[in-house]
């Protein structure tokens, strides 16, 4: 790096962070948060690390390996790129959120007893992915269990019992 | 509940409900208060000498707290590897914390830590950072040559190590042979892919004493390794065991850079310090060694192996780490010791290179030896035209014969044959077509891999670690607690050794519960690695649930008036044997054994038992396992190649095991299954490349570096488990991990023969490699 290069570089950092924190209001399962935030900042940040809702979890940050999934207005989406600013008047859904009077979801019910669950990492995500298939398809084939969640990676389990699951699951 | 109800039973998993809804005991949830996070500034330079470094900068930007460069942090050199003792001959100390000689893109060369992770990430901007650079080296084989840059003054020739065995005379093995096959075969550099991140929160009290969070599979490694490394004693370090860690599989068996650098942090800041990897520096933290092995074999014509001779050269990268180790470990059980033959020589090199440093992996250099050994039998089967499965059956072991290991133990359990005949039999391997004869353009093949001799821990291995703990604890209500350093990876540790404990205490499976644990609490524990937590840590649960078990039937035989030999306990009543009517209740024996001596009855004040009843009821072990059963496996795999593309879809597994016994089927078939995932991958596409002049890494995110989701997965994985009762083992059981990795790789390679009639002797075995191979383009 040339000194004239350096010196310009350490003036833009040092001159402070000029892109001031804003006042949002997110929905996030079914509660209103008022929160200061970057507009930088991804929801998978601001749910971690502002909220702690600590069940969604950053495998990659690059949106690549589906462990950030959750739902934007009931579509499977990785959190890591998603702007928090953006999802203003939407209603996000985490791990947190599903199920209902204190019952697990028929999924997360399914995945304990299928024995889909190992390092349980990518568990969240998986079923955030899953959850969604089934919304739109209550009785999916293999093969669209299979495409479904091929956005996730799981390195423990080769994915069988978590299809295993997610069938079961579908029958329940 | 009897034994029978509990062992071989598909108990699920205590940690499930709590991952199902969100999982919170991971390491990268841990958040202290007051806690700073920081960051590492890396290398873009693979090989460089740093001359001159700016920090000035960086430490007036606000909210950095510390700067730490080379001069700031000891310069022992040590071997981060965590199951061996720090000064062990057979490891290579050849790393510090920070260093002004750089030898990998991606060294780091200096950390910041700040008030948030926004801020430390500026701040690396602003250090300014003045490099030579210097010659570079990449491939293994030139950098043994003379004229190659030389990594580390004290290894001519980048050679770490140089090990190698004979046994009988191979140049009379291969003039007693009918036939001499050779080859060479290479592995690629591959990453395990734990899903959580290496991260670390280390805080430092204001007497210097450390507390560890960490994602490690190794509490007591870590203690050791970060306290030689930071040249303070082991007493001064805590490192909290989590309760679970997000993968492992071999690639958290080491300190890396970040947890000695939030140590001198945290003790400079007088703060928490918290590093969290992103995935780029996870991808260039650990992998499996890439290993080319030159393999020559002399048959005779009935197939009776007379010699083999190999060389194999592993490319360790910047530093030795653990390749000081995987290449012995590969020598012997990935070379050497599978099949008999009395004539064998192996040589291995270690050898640096301006490559990122490797790690552990599942296997550990078995994987790379299997690829070669087995992709060789099906050349000479192919050629001699033997069946595959009777030629490994004419130089297999059998039971009854000494561990080639370690002559002084038998081989008492061994179904190695049984997996090869019942794989073959649900396979359909008698209808196996011949190579390239399947019709189409998508043709179809069965291949076969095996491995005969593996491990089940560490015993016997000069300078590892193999004893382990256990505290068993019970309670009034009946219940157990266990603590164990044992780290659960993921596998069903904690299911496993709980079902264990239960079924020697005599307890409902879900009475026992894995509790909390650190290294000021339990007794030493080797890692959670080389496929030891069924066998070794299983042995140790259950010694210190057998001692909790006899304080029990002593303080109820006293309060049964029975003989505590004919006592027995069962689904957590204590019984008279022969008299099932006359029972006790578990909890109401750990009553009298907790209650106050003198009780308030309705009759006044009155002793509740005699003074030698009370005392928690508790049992303790620390111990090494008798031997090192190995477990033995067979793998047949049917695939689908397109001749037109390239691509090859493996459509179909059957794995069987000899295990010993199965302790959970359905965490045994998770092993399998998952394994067949990172042996797809390992076979079929995954690759850590880097650039051939800068050194950087090419596969630095998952979309680079691609590995098997659900839809490249056959649909059918089939484990069949061969249960032949290891007499060493818990309950007859003993390893499995490794085995569902070791294998994949050879099975596949063989099946795309089958299929095409041509062998890729290269990993990956990408559509590149098929299409040039058929000479299509």
């Amino acid at each position: 790096m040339s000194k004239e290069h350096y010196t310009k570089r350490c003036k833009d950092l040092t001159e402070g962070d000029k892109r001031m924190k804003q006042l949002v209001t997110l929905n996030i399962n079914g509660e209103e948060h008022q929160l200061a935030i970057s507009p930088d900042a991804t929801l998978l940040k601001v749910l971690r690390d502002e909220l702690g809702l600590l069940g969604t979890k950053r495998g990659c940050d690059t949106s690549a390996c589906g462990c950030c999934t959750v739902h934007l207005d009931g579509k499977a989406v990785y959190a890591c790129v998603v702007y928090a600013m953006s999802v203003q008047g939407s209603e996000v859904t985490t791990i947190e959120g599903i199920g209902s009077n204190g019952n697990l979801d028929p999924l997360q019910d399914a995945f304990i007893q299928a024995g889909a669950v190992q390092c349980g990492f990518c568990t969240s995500g998986i079923i955030m992915a899953a959850k969604q298939l089934l919304d739109d398809e209550p009785n999916p084939d293999e093969e669209q269990i299979r495409h479904g969640i091929a956005g996730n990676l799981c390195r423990c389990t080769g994915y069988a019992k978590i299809v295993d699951a997610i069938k079961l699951a579908a029958n329940n | 509940m009897t034994v029978a109800e509990i062992i071989g039973q598909s108990v699920l998993r205590p940690d499930a409900h709590d991952k199902v809804t969100g999982g919170k005991g991971y390491p990268v949830n841990v958040s202290l208060p007051g806690m700073l996070h920081a960051k590492l500034l890396r290398s873009p330079y693979p090989h460089a000498r740093i001359i001159g470094i700016d920090t000035s900068e960086a430490e007036k930007l606000p909210g950095v707290k510390a700067v730490l460069t080379a001069k700031d942090v000891p310069q022992r050199p040590f071997s981060p590897v965590f199951f061996c003792p720090t000064e062990a001959k057979s490891l290579v100390r050849d790393m510090v914390i920070l260093s002004n000689r750089v030898r990998f893109a991606g060294q780091p060369v200096a950390a910041v830590a700040a008030t948030s992770e926004a801020i430390a990430t500026q701040a690396l901007e602003l250090i300014d950072v003045d490099y030579e650079e210097l010659p570079t080296v990449f491939d293994p084989e030139e950098a043994m040559q003379e004229s190659a840059p030389q990594l580390h003054e004290s290894s001519p020739n980048n050679v770490a190590k140089n090990p190698s065995f004979a046994f009988g005379d191979v140049e009379a093995g291969f003039a007693e042979a009918d036939h001499i096959f050779e080859g060479v075969y290479q592995t690629q550099r591959v990453h395990t892919c734990y899903m959580e991140p290496r991260v670390c929160v280390i805080d430092c009290d204001t007497q210097g004493h450390f507390t560890v969070h960490c994602s490690m599979q190794h509490i007591f490694g870590l203690r050791e390794k970060l306290a030689y490394a930071l040249e303070i004693p082991e007493s001064r370090i805590t490192v909290i065991k989590p309760p679970y860690i997000g993968g492992g599989f071999g690639g958290k068996l080491d300190i890396g850079y970040i947890e000695p650098i939030a140590a001198i942090l945290s003790e400079t800041t007088g703060k928490p310090v918290r590093i969290e990897q992103s995935r780029y520096e996870d991808f260039i933290t650990t992998a499996r060694h890439p290993i080319k092995v030159y393999l020559k074999t002399g048959v005779k014509n009935d197939g009776t192996i007379t010699a083999r001779e190999a060389k194999s050269i592993l490319d360790t990268g910047a530093h030795a780490t653990h390749g000081a180790e995987v290449i012995m470990v590969h020598g012997l059980f990935g070379v050497v010791f599978p099949y008999k033959c009395e004539n064998k020589k192996w040589e291995g090199f270690t050898v640096y290179t301006n490559n990122m440093i490797g790690g552990g992996y599942r296997g550990y250099g078995c994987p790379q030896g299997c690829f070669a050994v087995e992709s060789q039998i099906d050349e000479i089967c192919e050629e001699l035209k033997l069946d595959p499965i009777e030629f490994r059956r004419k130089n297999a072991y059998q039971k009854g014969d000494p561990h080639p290991f370690n002559p002084a133990w038998t081989l008492n359990s061994y179904g190695y044959e049984e997996a090869m005949d019942k794989g073959a039999e649900r396979i359909g391997w008698s209808q196996r077509a011949a190579a390239g004869s399947s019709p189409g353009t998508k043709k179809r093949g069965i291949g076969l891999g095996t491995q005969g001799i593996w491990v089940s821990g560490c015993m016997g291995f000069p300078d590892i670690y193999e004893h382990t703990g256990a505290i068993v604890k019970m309670n009034s209500d009946g219940t157990a607690d266990l603590a164990s350093g044992t780290v659960d990876l993921g596998s069903g540790q904690n299911t496993v050794l709980c079902q264990i404990v239960a079924a020697e205490l005599g307890l409902e499976a879900d009475q026992v519960r894995m509790s909390y644990a650190d290294t000021d609490t339990v007794p030493f524990d080797a890692p959670t690695h080389a496929s030891r937590a069924t066998y070794s840590s299983g042995l140790a649960v259950q010694a210190a649930a057998a001692e909790a078990k006899k304080r029990l039937l002593e303080i109820a035989a006293d309060v049964m008036e029975a003989n505590p030999d004919d006592l027995e306990v069962s689904g957590g009543q204590v019984a008279v044997k022969g008299s099932p009517n006359t029972t006790m209740p578990v909890a109401d024996i750990v009553k009298v054994a907790e209650s106050p001596f003198i009780v308030d009855t309705e009759h006044g004040p009155a002793p509740s038992s005699p003074p030698q009843h009370k005392g928690t009821i508790i049992g303790t072990s620390s111990l090494a396992p008798p031997e090192n059963p190995t477990p033995a496996t067979a793998l047949f795999v049917e695939v689908e190649v397109d001749t037109e593309t390239g691509q090859v879809d493996v459509l179909r597994c059957v794995y069987a095991h000899d295990l010993g016994k199965v302790i959970n089927p359905n965490a045994a078939e998770g092993q399998v299954e998952g394994g067949m995932q990172q042996g797809i991958g390992y076979a079929l596409m995954e690759d850590l490349l880097f650039d051939t002049e800068t050194g950087a890494c090419l596969t630095s995110d998952f979309l680079d570096y691609k590995m098997p989701t659900a839809v490249e997965m056959p649909r059918q994985i089939e484990s069949i488990f061969i249960e032949t009762n290891e007499p060493s083992g818990p309950f007859g059981a003993k390893s499995l991990s490794e085995q569902c990795v070791t294998v994949p790789a050879a099975a596949i390679a063989a099946a795309v023969y089958n299929a095409i009639g041509v062998r890729i002797t290269e990993l990956p075995i990408t559509p590149e490699k098929i299409l040039r191979a058929l000479g299509t383009l």
